[in-house]
């Protein structure tokens, strides 16, 4: 064991114990010091004035809107998620790595010029902006275009953790569940999601953070009407340049407790996931090493 | 359930898996699809099942045209290498999987479920393994609740894609045994897919020897292994020798031994070869036949294996000859000793058709 050590030099701790130390100073300065001062900030003068940010009508209003916007978008990219995760890992079809680099279009483009895109399509005078008007329809600086905008920015996250975790498993469950007689509807329910529940989860919680945490391509189409088309991301922001600075960190705290929580919940099942992603392959692996 | 193949063909892109296949599996047989890999054994499997749709042709169950039917209809079991156990689920949980998706009028009540399920957990002698999960399990154990699970819905046919594949040896034996009682016991039509000759030979009543798509041969295992049709299937099953036929003077030679008396020889035309299985190759004196040195002497429980350099042969193309213990007990073969062979048997082929 000391020999072991001693050969290996004082070289590979020293650089160790380096890289870590670099690691732990970045991380503290870029990431924990900030999330410590937006709560410092927030509560600077008092729970009092904290509680009081929180409630007031223009916050609630952008807290609402938030949790809406996010309520229709994760269900939309969970259906449409799942339906593109299942085409891509259990079918062959033309046109399939085009669909799989159209999922990630949306971490490629700006998220502002996501948002331009919907003004030049919905937008007043935008390609379909004469047919909405036509029908009294408001996209564009209303609910509709924050949610299409929410929507198109985190359309990729459960698609793409699904993917591969589909991929993995293959098609012999569901094929083993059809011929012993269940419907589609069935081997979905009963073979398919429970396989792939922890995957299907670990990306709604990406998913839902981003869709309440988005800024740039909602504040193109929002218009930034206080109390109508506000979502927490840009009353932050509104209340910053007013100068209200407790206000906007009180707001920016409740984003930071949802990413907390996030990290939580996603650290929870990457402890849970491997357990039983791995259960049986792993038990696999020793049998054949073991012959 | 009887199931015929007529004029079945199967493509991948430009990959043809299966060509033009004809076949007839009459009821209650234990066929075995045998073959390389690749050469579309598992495709036939799936056909059959109705998991892939053929290009051409037809599959008839029982005379009707099943081409087209979706697989839940077929009333097939299907068991996959890798069992495809419902991880989430309990053992008695999957076993009881068929018998629960049934629609509800068909559906037994659950006090009969379970009922089944246990007798079922008996049948395979996993009865204490009913709460367990199938990663508690090993492989053997899950691949019998897998064959549990697909005889719960009581199928016409069982379709084993290579079902012992991921097991060791001992329990790969010990499962096909039971295969075997199981089948003759409960009457059901099977069909299972192999690359493993002696697991083909052990298990089935008839093999189907498939090869770049098409079937080479078709026949009872003492048929296909003692009267191959075609090199291919000669080497297939089984260790081969093999040797160029000479022509001199007329006369058709292995070696410096004189073949021209049997009757297969095609004297004149210069391609044949010779294909001899180790245990067909006689050892003898240094006077009979052929002079030989042995290079190598392996005892493999049973028999004796011993590699030959026989005179005039390069030194790489080494002859495989097979004796029993009991025979070696008695002459004792060293590395170096000289002796002499004859052949008891060979099968001659066309050169030109050696492609495998």
């Amino acid at each position: 064991m000391a020999a072991a050590e001693h050969s290996g030099g004082i070289g590979p701790r020293l650089s160790r114990r380096l890289l870590i130390a670099v690691a732990l100073t970045f991380l503290g300065l870029f990431l924990a010091l900030p999330l410590l001062v937006v709560f410092v900030q927030a509560l600077s003068k008092g729970i009092g004035s904290y509680l009081l940010a929180i409630s007031d009508p223009m916050a609630w209003a952008a807290i609402k809107l938030t949790l809406t916007v996010a309520a229709i978008a994760v269900p939309c990219n969970l259906v449409f998620g799942v339906a593109a995760a299942w085409a891509i890992a259990k079918f062959e079809f033309r046109g399939k790595s085009t669909l799989i680099t159209l999922i990630d279009l949306p971490f490629a483009v700006s998220p502002v010029i996501a948002g331009l895109v919907f003004i030049l399509l919905f937008g007043s005078h935008g390609w379909f902006g004469g047919l909405l008007r036509a029908h009294h329809i408001r996209v564009v600086f209303a609910v509709p275009g924050i949610v299409l905008a929410t929507v198109f920015v985190t359309f990729p996250f459960i698609a793409r953790e699904l993917i591969p975790v589909m991929q993995a498993q293959g098609k012999d469950d569901e094929e083993t569940a059809l011929s012993l007689g269940a419907n589609g509807w069935q081997t979905f329910w009963r073979v398919t999601l429970p396989n792939i529940r922890w995957g299907l989860l670990y990306g709604v919680l990406l998913c839902n953070a981003r869709a309440m945490g988005e800024f740039g391509a909602v504040s193109v189409v929002s218009g930034h009407v206080r109390g109508q088309t506000n979502t927490m991301p840009l009353h932050v922001e509104i209340l910053y340049n007013e100068y209200n600075y407790t206000a906007a960190f009180a707001v920016a705290s409740l984003l930071a407790l949802l990413a907390l929580l996030t990290l939580a919940g996603k650290s929870f099942l990457e402890w849970r996931q491997p357990e039983l992603r791995r259960a049986q392959p792993v038990r696999d692996r020793t049998r054949r090493q073991i012959t | 359930m009887s199931i015929a193949l007529r004029g079945v063909a199967k493509q991948f892109g430009e990959f043809a898996a299966v060509k033009n296949i004809d076949l007839d599996v009459p009821t209650g047989a234990l066929i075995a699809l045998l073959g390389p890999s690749g050469c579309g054994k598992t495709t036939l499997l799936r056909i059959i099942a109705g998991l892939e749709i053929p290009d051409e042709g037809q599959v008839l169950f029982d005379g009707r045209d099943a081409t087209l039917w979706p697989i839940r209809d077929r009333n097939v079991g299907f068991v996959f290498q890798h069992y495809a156990l419902f991880r989430h689920m309990s053992v008695a949980e999957n076993i009881a999987f068929g018998l629960k998706v049934k629609r509800r009028r068909e559906r037994p009540p659950a006090a009969e479920i379970r009922k089944k399920v246990s007798s079922l957990l008996e049948l395979v002698q996993l009865d204490w393994a009913g709460e367990r999960y199938p990663a508690q399990l090993s492989g053997g154990q899950r691949q019998r609740v897998a064959l549990a699970r697909a005889l719960a819905v009581a199928p016409d046919v069982l379709l084993l894609d290579e079902p012992f594949g991921a097991l060791d040896s001992q329990v790969r034996h010990e499962l096909r045994r039971w295969l075997r009682r199981l089948h003759d016991e409960l009457h059901f039509t099977s069909i299972f897919v192999t690359h493993d000759q002696q697991e083909a030979i052990e298990l089935a009543d008839t093999i189907v020897v498939l090869n770049r798509g098409r079937i080479e041969q078709c026949g009872v295992p003492s048929e296909v292994y003692d009267v191959p049709t075609s090199a291919f299937v000669h080497r297939f099953l089984g260790q081969v020798n093999e040797l160029p036929v000479r022509f001199r003077d007329g006369r058709a030679f292995l070696g410096p031994i004189d073949i021209s008396a049997a009757a297969d020889v095609r004297t004149g035309s210069a391609d044949n070869i010779a294909l001899i299985r180790p245990h067909e190759i006689e050892i003898g004196s240094e006077t009979l036949g052929w002079p030989a040195t042995v290079v190598a002497v392996r005892v493999i429980g049973p028999i004796v294996r011993l590699e030959l350099c026989a005179e005039g042969q390069p030194a790489s193309e080494r002859l495989e000859a097979e004796i029993s213990r009991e025979r070696y007990a008695g002459e004792r073969f060293k590395v170096g000793q000289k002796v002499g062979l004859r052949f008891r048997r060979w099968q001659l082929y066309p050169a030109g058709a050696t492609a495998g």
